[in-house]
């Protein structure tokens, strides 16, 4: 444990965590009702038996350094977003502690705040403000995203008449253009065409070269193993291994059984 | 064991504007409250964000209907005689003489400022209740103090009630001019200024209701449902379809009930241009400022939970 007096966090780091454990419980009722609170006070042992807890991350210690682009990898219910919203702020840790240096982006989803009834313009000025700028922050801005979104006149449109791709490059643009210190990407690099891809890579290469720290979860290993500079491998909550990207990815593969192909380079 | 005491001097000012502004700690909580200080600052700071989120909103939802906005002002005329009817008609076998009955302006002028002024509290409070439990994507995906969810709800149920204020002022200057019965409305009268003040204290026990209802409805969802008939009786019981006199005789039903001191002060400064009683302000204030420390208390302390109930 670092000594509290001093420093929390020293400056060369973004994102400290240690030894993150998140724990939820999970009901098998769909959702909480006074009824069913009432028919459990009733009994009060078949109360246990209906909720499971689940430990998404457990026992997490890791230093994120400025600059560092960040990898995580893992299978599907890994705690990958889990770990991403606790590093947001959105969840908070049930034992440990996480650090954070920096003010933070995040694109968990897309088009997060938007309202599809609304134009894009509007909804780009929403969605900053959610983020945290202020009105004449993100007005000054928006020429930037829409621009980085191009999607042309849409932008005056209601959002309802945009197709999926379009909504997405509005969202990762309004994302990636919010100034932040820290990137958190879940997902998301997959939205829009080759074109639009590749331009987002390209801003992410910019971002990265300003010394930004990006953290991204994706499971495009190829596309991992391109940007980032390190990587982490989570399995079932516990972080496994992290080091170069190339490493990790290939033990990542290893425990998969499959080899390197094509395909699973693309998507995994 | 000895402690060395830790003086403020001993950290530099401009390291603890860094630590608020730059450095964030997450770690485990147990329902206690974050720190205050940093949660208000952030509040303040977003809450353009709550603003745009109401009026977007309400934007979005006249998107689709013919009359679009004129919904806010037709909502609530609509209300006013169905309330009308039901009081003209069940009220029609009162015991007042003719002489001492007051004429339908008055009764309709009376109905009209107490319904306006409920439902202001009513959708706030409503509104306030879904904030949280419909704004799952906004709790997943982004941190933000979550207060400014029920914040937005308070607003969103101002802005539909700023459409409703010139309907009725115009209502109240005609009908005091027009009816030159006993106990005709009073027109324009000083007491008047004492409106605001009032509608102040009712902003801010709605906002704390509305963060109650919203924490509420987080751990039993059904208190949505239950809510609808909650404010319906609560409505009859508060002197909105009749006058603060029905309480001379039970005052402590009035000084019980959160909704009835401020509201039945702002009717009668309409209809009787008549200031608060020093008591009715002392309630109104009392249960404004309890009703919002105990909502903020309990939501803020509990919104860190929001994300994994949702």
């Amino acid at each position: 444990m670092p000594s509290e007096s001093d420093q929390l966090i020293p400056d060369e780091l973004a994102i400290r965590l240690e030894q993150v454990w998140i724990r939820y419980r999970t009901s098998y009722e769909a959702n909480p009702t006074l009824r069913g609170a009432f028919m459990r006070l009733g009994r009060r042992e078949g109360r246990k038996r209906q909720v499971k807890v689940v430990e998404a991350v457990r026992d997490v210690t890791m230093d994120v350094p400025h600059g560092t682009v960040l990898g995580i990898l893992g299978a599907n219910g890994a705690g990958k977003s889990t770990l991403m919203r606790a590093m947001a702020g959105i969840l908070p840790p049930t034992e440990g502690r996480i650090i954070v240096n920096g003010r933070v982006s995040t694109l968990l989803a897309l088009g997060v705040g938007f309202n599809p009834m609304l134009s894009g313009r509007e909804n780009v000025i929403l969605g900053g403000l959610a983020a945290g700028l202020s009105v004449d922050q993100v007005e000054a801005k928006f020429d930037e995203i829409a621009a980085f979104a191009d999607i042309g006149d849409f932008i005056d449109l209601p959002m309802r008449t945009y197709s999926s791709g379009m909504y997405g490059r509005l969202g990762f643009s309004v994302s990636v253009n919010m100034d932040p210190d820290i990137l958190l990407i879940d997902e998301a690099l997959s939205t829009g065409d080759a074109a639009f891809k590749e331009k987002a890579n390209a801003k992410m290469r910019e971002l990265v070269s300003e010394a930004r720290t990006i953290v991204i979860v994706s499971h495009a290993l190829a596309l991992m193993q391109e940007l980032c500079d390190s990587a982490a491998w989570l399995h079932k909550g516990e972080l496994i291994q992290t080091g170069v990207p190339g490493e990790v990815v290939e033990a990542y593969m290893k425990f998969l059984k499959v080899g390197e192909s094509a395909i699973t380079l693309e998507d995994v | 064991m000895t402690v060395t005491p830790v003086t403020p001097d001993a950290v530099p000012a401009k390291r603890v504007r860094v630590f608020e502004e730059r450095v964030h700690v997450y770690a485990p909580h147990r329902a206690s409250l974050p720190p205050l200080g940093p949660y208000i600052r952030e509040f303040w700071r977003r809450r353009r964000f709550a603003y745009e989120l109401s009026r977007t909103t309400q934007k979005a939802d006249h998107f689709n209907t013919t009359l679009g906005a004129a919904w806010l002002v037709l909502n609530p005329l609509l209300l006013g005689m169905v309330y009308f009817l039901l009081v003209s008609v069940l009220g029609s076998g009162g015991g007042a003489s003719p002489a001492e009955k007051p004429s339908w302006v008055t009764t309709l002028g009376r109905i009209l400022v107490g319904l306006f002024t409920w439902f202001y509290a009513a959708n706030a409070m409503s509104l306030g209740a879904q904030s949280i439990t419909s704004g799952g994507r906004l709790i997943l995906n982004q941190a933000f103090p979550r207060a400014l969810l029920p914040l937005s709800s308070t607003i969103s149920a101002f802005l539909m009630f700023i459409p409703s204020l010139p309907v009725y002022f115009v209502f109240y200057v005609l009908g005091s001019h027009f009816d030159n019965s006993k106990n005709s409305l009073p027109g324009l009268s000083w007491a008047l200024l004492w409106v605001p003040v009032l509608l102040t204290v009712l902003t801010v026990q709605c906002f704390g209701l509305a963060m109650l209802f919203a924490v509420m409805s987080v751990y039993f969802r059904d208190t949505n449902k239950f809510l609808g008939y909650l404010l319906r009786i609560w409505l009859y019981l508060t002197p909105v379809l009749y006058g603060l006199e029905k309480f001379d005789h039970h005052k402590w039903a009035l000084y019980l009930n959160p909704m009835a001191p401020v509201i039945g002060s702002i009717t009668r400064i309409w209809v009787e241009a008549k200031p608060p009683s020093t008591d009715l302000l002392l309630a109104s204030l009392g249960w404004a400022l309890g009703l919002f420390v105990f909502g903020a208390w309990f939501f803020i302390s509990r919104e860190r939970d929001f994300a994994v109930r949702i």
